[in-house]
């Protein structure tokens, strides 16, 4: 009998399938609608009325089923290792989904009476006192919706603080690193700022020099994320800051990265004067495919006047929502923030307490496990001391970045981020989270591995255990099709 | 007998350092903290913990609350579908093969509500239903470049003021049109506010004051080249003519009533509906629909060369999370309820307003405007501390909510499906002593 080569032995090993099922659409499905409603009379005028409504007409268990089958047609940190560069996938405790369901919580209307929600401001104003300590910040608010709604909070208040302080028509730039998160340029954009990039020096920091070169008197604010997006920290923050401040300019601090630091350091003592939090990341609240997260956003004392109102506040042991921010820009959510999330984020805060540096430590921990083992087979460029994530460049290897993340789906693990950095060629970001054994890391490391072994046909060929394999994007952005066929359509 | 190593220490050992502190070597010391973030807790201490915070809310004896968010039923399968680990703890879709289930769901999603409303294309969601409409102010600026957007008088202030933060950067300039004594609104101010310049017109179907409102469906007709942008309720849409029937470029609502609990206001659902022309110029992210290597059916997310991560700075939105879960949430339950149920639910609720006001107006308290209310009806009442007294929520003053100049004492009561006539009728009682 022939021997396996070992990257068959591997396959033969860890069998992974994930099931496919040629899914119907719910609007064809035309099985009768079962969900009951008493007759009601209809007087009113066909002027207002719909011509026609057309739902999908199912049963009940049709929509059970239908949604069953998708869900077994989708992977998710729950069914194993998920380590996507600067999402933070870790584990989320199923004692956060446990309380955010409790009715008392689940069922209250946002116009309600401070009076009667006392439990539900208290949660507030407990999560809003732990960010501001975790961040070395002085005054927070839980009202933006993702980290980049916490980003265009943050600038939006970086604007205002040149508005009142009238320097708003010279202040009108604001600089980002080459390696910074999409967000932050687009959310300093939408603010109406223009966005001026400095390189990365030699070592994947930030070049001082050419932020020297950049900083001038139209410079509002400069952001950063550290760890930066290469999970490495900048240890030239002061001198960063340095700069920033004597330039008369604000300090910005994307939050995305803050599971590498929490406990350790703070964004405030480093210097920075804004800072937005991810809670979908940090504070592992689910993501849900995509949403919902939340991003609240910490100021130093000398910004609480620019806050979006209302914040939360305690005074004679009542909880009360405060609107009196003399310089507030006002509302950025409808309503006062993603409660279901802000909820989730306090129990594992709370769950954890000062256990909460230790998840911080492991995590950077198994990063630089991780790092080390790829950097037999892998080039992984700048300083080799890294925190929470690394990236690491196929270039070398001879294999596309994404034919690698394709092969490795079909072991029943998640690829890594791909192609982000935009400083790194053919880079794959990897952020094994604190959440991951040692079991976990090897294997995907032996995974990883395997990929640069296996023939050139198989790697093309892959995913092959999927529910579906390579899909043609070119011909999905090409030919547009973004709704269902036989849908209503307005004629 | 070797002691066994813990993982950390085999970790350790291979990084061939002592412990953990040597990875931090790059944080200097002056930059170290040490933080009392309180003692670990167990977990049945800390959903205790929890539970009593909880215990500190006060369920109140009737709930008229409304006004964009409403106490609707959520049929168990919703939020049983939405609790799947698969889709809870799934993170946006970057590896389509491995993540047909969520790009499935959330291009049926876009296919249900493009249904709903009868638009062209909707996007995979918005945050929320305000920030979907300054999304959409946003889009009608980069469509068509006109300086003024003109929006209704009665506007909360809440929506403005998020209107206001998501134009900071644009050259625009927001105008109020104002409303009739009949409530509606005031088509001769309306028609002359329009002129070269508008880029875009905000109507609300129901309007601010909870009344359907006919005049919306004629403003396309004399538009010119402004986008219409309509806020609807999405559950007005089981009966009310829908957004694309009105001439609408672009409809954005609040998805909350669609199977998502209230949860004191988030996280939220904004549903963002616009014509295919304009697709290109569309915030959010897209699902479509393409194939497979062997042909079959296959999801990805598509046109991905508007958004953040590829355009930076010049992207057409700086979403990148938005709300997946919620959105499948809403297919769940638009699929659960049908076109049968949606449509009774919007005559139920309708129904409840007429009663609603007949039971109050018989205790002597009148409405603002006799037109045809959906779920939010305005009275003129300032009789609050009754309602306290009773432990009844609702009866928000127009003025808590809008800078609209009229109707000083006047508040909003609102009906779901869920109040029930004996609550009309305590309500009734109460206030009208």
């Amino acid at each position: 009998m022939r021997a396996l080569a070992d990257w068959q032995k591997l396959q033969v090993n860890k069998m992974y399938k994930q099931a496919h099922y040629d899914e119907d659409f719910l609007n064809s499905f035309n099985t009768g609608n079962d969900f009951y409603l008493e007759e009601v009379e209809d007087r009113y005028p066909d002027s207002i009325k719909r011509k026609r409504l057309k739902l999908p007409d199912v049963r009940s268990v049709d929509v059970s089923r239908h949604f069953t089958r998708l869900s077994e047609m989708n992977y998710s940190v729950d069914i194993g290792m998920y380590p996507l560069g600067s999402c933070t996938m870790k584990f989320n405790p199923k004692y956060a989904d446990y309380v955010a369901a409790l009715p008392g919580f689940q069922n209250v209307h946002p116009l309600e009476s401070e009076s009667r929600i006392q439990g539900t401001l208290e949660v507030m104003y407990r999560l809003q006192q732990l960010l501001i300590k975790i961040s070395g910040m002085d005054y927070a608010s839980l009202q933006p919706s993702a980290g980049a709604h916490g980003e265009f909070t943050g600038i939006l208040i970086v604007r205002k603080f040149f508005e009142v302080n009238g320097q708003l028509g010279n202040r009108d730039e604001i600089i980002i690193p080459d390696s910074a998160h999409g967000t932050n340029p687009a959310s300093a954009a939408m603010v109406g700022f223009k966005v001026v990039e400095v390189p990365s020096n030699d070592n994947g920091l930030v070049d001082i020099e050419a932020l020297k070169a950049a900083v001038n008197p139209r410079t509002a604010a400069f952001m950063i994320t550290n760890p930066n997006t290469l999970g490495i920290f900048d240890d030239q923050i002061l001198e960063i800051a340095e700069i920033i401040h004597n330039n008369g300019s604000l300090l910005y601090y994307d939050g995305a990265n803050f599971n590498a630091i929490l406990g350790i350091t703070t964004p405030g003592i480093m210097g920075f004067d804004i800072v937005h939090f991810n809670l979908h990341k940090t504070f592992a609240t689910p993501h849900g495919g995509g949403g919902p997260g939340a991003g609240p956003v910490a100021v130093k004392s000398y910004l609480r006047e620019y806050l979006p109102v209302p914040v939360v506040v305690l005074e004679n042991g009542k909880y009360s929502l405060y609107y009196n921010l003399k310089n507030t820009i006002g509302k950025v959510s409808s309503y006062n923030g993603s409660f279901g999330v802000i909820l989730r984020a306090y129990a594992y805060a709370l769950k954890n307490g000062n256990n909460l540096s230790l998840n911080a430590r492991r995590a950077v921990m198994n990063s630089n496990y991780m790092a080390k083992k790829l950097s037999k087979s892998f080039e992984i460029p700048y300083k080799s001391l890294k925190k929470h994530e690394f990236v690491l460049s196929t270039s070398r290897t001879g294999r596309k970045a994404l034919d690698i993340s394709k092969f490795i789906l079909d072991y029943g693990i998640h690829s890594p981020t791909t192609y982000f950095p935009l400083i790194v060629k053919e880079a794959m970001m990897i952020e094994p989270t604190e959440s991951v054994t040692l079991k976990d890391m090897d294997y995907y490391i032996d995974v990883m591995e395997k990929s640069l072994e296996v023939p050139e046909d198989t790697i093309k060929s892959s995913p092959v255990n999927t529910s579906v394999g390579r899909i043609d994007e070119i011909a999905a952005a090409r030919n547009l099709i973004l709704k269902w066929p036989d849908s209503c359509e307005n004629s | 007998m070797a002691v066994k190593m813990t993982e950390t220490d085999e970790i350790l050992q291979y990084l061939n350092i002592k412990n953990d502190e040597e990875l931090f070597a790059d944080i200097p010391q002056k930059l170290r903290v040490s933080l009392d973030l309180g003692l670990p807790m167990d977990e049945f201490s800390l959903i205790t913990s929890i539970e009593k915070s909880c215990s500190n809310n006060v369920s109140p004896a009737m709930n008229f609350l409304g006004n964009g968010i409403y106490d609707r039923f959520i049929p168990p399968l919703v939020d049983e579908i939405i609790g799947r680990n698969e889709f809870l703890t799934s993170y946006t879709p970057y590896q389509p093969e491995i993540s047909q289930g969520i790009l499935h769901s959330l291009f049926e999603y876009q296919s249900v509500i493009s249904d709903l409303t009868q638009m062209d294309v909707t996007n995979s969601s918005m945050y929320d239903g305000f920030t979907a409409l300054a999304e959409a102010v946003r889009m009608a600026y980069r469509i068509n470049g006109k300086e003024e957007v003109l929006v209704p008088e009665n506007i909360y202030r809440s929506q403005l003021s998020i209107i206001q933060n998501y134009v900071i950067g644009l050259n625009l300039k927001i105008i109020k049109y104002k409303f009739g004594k009949d409530g509606l609104i005031d088509m001769e101010d309306l028609k002359s506010k329009i002129s070269d310049h508008t880029s875009s017109i905000i109507v609300a179907n129901p309007n601010l004051f909870g009344l359907i409102d006919e005049n919306a469906f004629t403003v396309s007709e004399f538009k010119k080249e402004a986008l219409l942008i309509t806020y609807y309720d999405p559950v007005s849409l089981g009966l009310i003519k829908s957004p694309g029937e009105y001439g609408t470029d672009i409809a954005v609502a609040e998805g909350q009533q669609l199977g998502i609990h209230m949860n004191y206001g988030g996280p939220l659902l904004g549903l963002f509906s616009f014509r295919k022309e304009y697709v290109h110029r569309s915030p959010g992210r897209l699902i479509g629909l393409s194939k497979d290597n062997s042909g079959r059916k296959a999801f990805v997310m598509t046109l991905q060369a508007r958004e953040q991560h590829i355009r930076r700075s010049r992207a057409m939105s700086n979403i990148c999370s938005n709300q997946a879960l919620l959105a499948v949430a809403s297919l769940a339950y638009l699929s659960i309820l049908g076109s049968n149920g949606m449509k009774k639910l919007a005559l139920i609720t309708m129904n409840k307003s007429i009663k609603l006001k007949k039971e109050l107006y018989n205790a002597g308290i009148n409405t603002v405007f006799k037109g045809i209310n959906f779920s939010d009806n305005l009275f003129y009442f300032d009789g609050q501390e009754k309602l306290i007294r009773s432990n009844i929520s609702g009866g928000i003053k127009l003025s808590e909510l809008s800078d609209y100049p009229g109707y000083k004492n006047s508040a909003f009561f609102s009906v779901t499906e869920k109040t029930s006539d004996e609550s009309i009728s305590r309500l009734a009682k109460i206030t009208g002593e």
